[in-house]
């Protein structure tokens, strides 16, 4: 087999293991990709990448401490995840495709904009008391349980909420936090994790 | 334990003040961890030394684990202090009372705006392979219906696991014993005709089309194998199974049981096996 055929078979299972859904959770560990296509696998995955930009994707990864790493070490690639997303995000006029309603989306903003400046993580019922200020008690336990049930929102036996893992990979907290407190640019860069 | 208050006070006749001091250390770390204010608020060395000074003093068990746990929040202060500096590193820091603030001055359609315009949706694929369709195809096929279904769940409630032999299944009528004979006759005649030239492989002799009939050829070998019909010769290292006619002296002392489980899907994959060969 020749080298660009090596290398366009290693990319298109890279694609498969990162797009595909394994068991519960999309993505893929650094490690597995390592086991499937070798020690050079972020040398592919920087190729498939290049494809991917052609359709508006990006390849996103997501360090285990959910904190940015600009020179990641061996180590902390094999344990990120790895997960495709759209490059650019969503528009106004697109609010319909999140399957939420307006108001669902400001209790959002405001839940991982709080969490985030508090850490990752605050009671719940410090949570309830700030949205109580804009919304009814009913319509901020049903959107809170659904943000769990999506895995956006984490909480523990304590009732305390943590940002989920699909926080994490979706919203570009940096520019959420900017917006909200007033200093938006259009050059947002992702916090929790590096885009290739 | 993480969330342990220590409000009450033990011991009497221990100084009290002593306790409050272990109490009140161990309050402050799980309240600012819990709330997650600034962990820099914690004065570890100055709480060290306090701790330090309070160690002499403990005497009981408790006393001890009190100290221990003291010591365990401390440290976990550490690990916060740690994560919060890497935070502010990474840009995500900002002051958890103005974006309070701004929450409650934004409108709802602001708050939306924003967090659509930091959304990038996640890309991902659920996949189903022809293998998983057939076997599902598979599944659909053999399933009862409904109605049979809980009729059957219904009466297994009463029903528990137990063995049921020969005599029984001819007292049911399940069987006839004459049938059961004839069939046990058939099949070491068909036993002794495959492993005329040595044992043969267990699978093959008791595979049969259907999944039933298979079930029932292993049913009647293990009849001939308790009997001394019939001995299984056993290679746990290449993992085989097989089986040839013996000479007939029943031999019940000093055997063991051999478990060789049958399911559904073996049974599938034999059959294609079969196909393919």
């Amino acid at each position: 087999m020749s080298e660009d055929a090596s290398l366009a078979k290693k990319i298109r299972k890279a694609a498969q293991l990162i797009m595909y859904q394994h068991h519960r959770l999309p993505g893929v560990k650094g490690y597995e990709l390592r086991k499937y296509i070798g020690r050079d696998f972020m040398k592919i995955v920087s190729l498939l990448q290049r494809k991917l930009d052609d359709l508006g994707l990006e390849v996103k990864i997501v360090y285990a401490d959910g904190l940015e790493h600009p020179n990641p070490t061996e180590e902390e690639l094999e344990q990120a995840r790895f997960y495709v997303i759209s490059k650019a995000p969503l528009q106004m006029g697109d609010a319909s495709l999140s399957g939420w309603r307006i108001d669902t989306l400001a209790v959002f903003a405001a839940t991982v904009a709080y969490l985030t400046s508090k850490q990752g993580r605050a009671p719940r019922r410090d949570v309830e008391e700030l949205l109580q200020e804009k919304f009814p008690d009913w319509k901020i336990d049903q959107d809170l349980n659904r943000f769990i049930r999506r895995g956006y929102l984490d909480e523990d036996q304590n009732c305390v909420l943590f940002i989920g893992w699909r926080t994490r990979v979706e919203i570009d907290r940096k520019r959420l936090l900017d917006m909200i407190a007033g200093s938006s640019t259009d050059k947002g860069e992702p916090e929790s994790g590096s885009k290739i | 334990m993480a969330n342990r208050r220590w409000r009450g006070l033990p011991q009497q006749g221990r100084s009290e003040e002593y306790y409050e001091e272990l109490a009140r250390i161990i309050n402050l770390c799980q309240s600012i961890s819990t709330k997650s204010d600034d962990p820099f608020l914690v004065d570890i060395p100055q709480k060290l030394t306090i701790l330090k000074r309070l160690l002499p003093k403990w005497k009981l068990i408790d006393d001890l684990l009190m100290d221990a746990e003291a010591i365990r929040e401390l440290s976990l202060m550490v690990k916060l202090q740690s994560d919060w500096v890497k935070r502010r590193a990474s840009g995500l820091f900002i002051d958890p009372f103005l974006v309070e603030v701004k929450i409650k001055l934004l409108s709802k359609e602001a708050l939306a705006y924003s967090v659509l315009s930091s959304w990038h949706p996640l890309v991902a694929m659920d996949q189903l392979t022809p293998e998983r369709l057939e076997g599902a195809l598979d599944y659909w096929n053999s399933i009862l219906p409904l109605s049979q279904r809980v009729k059957e769940e219904a009466a297994d409630q009463t029903a528990s696991d137990r063995t049921v032999d020969i005599a029984e299944l001819v007292r049911l009528r399940f069987i006839s014993e004459r049938t059961f004979n004839e069939d046990i006759r058939q099949i070491r005649s068909r036993l002794v005709e495959s492993a005329k030239d040595g044992p043969i492989d267990y699978w093959k002799f008791v595979l049969a089309p259907t999944y039933e009939e298979t079930v029932m050829n292993a049913y009647r070998l293990s009849f001939l194998v308790s009997k001394g019909l019939a001995n299984l010769i056993i290679n746990p290292i290449e993992e085989t199974i097989l089986v040839e006619p013996a000479d007939g002296v029943e031999n019940r002392r000093g055997g063991r049981s051999v478990v060789i489980s049958i399911s559904y899907e073996k049974w599938m994959s034999m059959i294609k096996e079969t196909e393919r060969a």
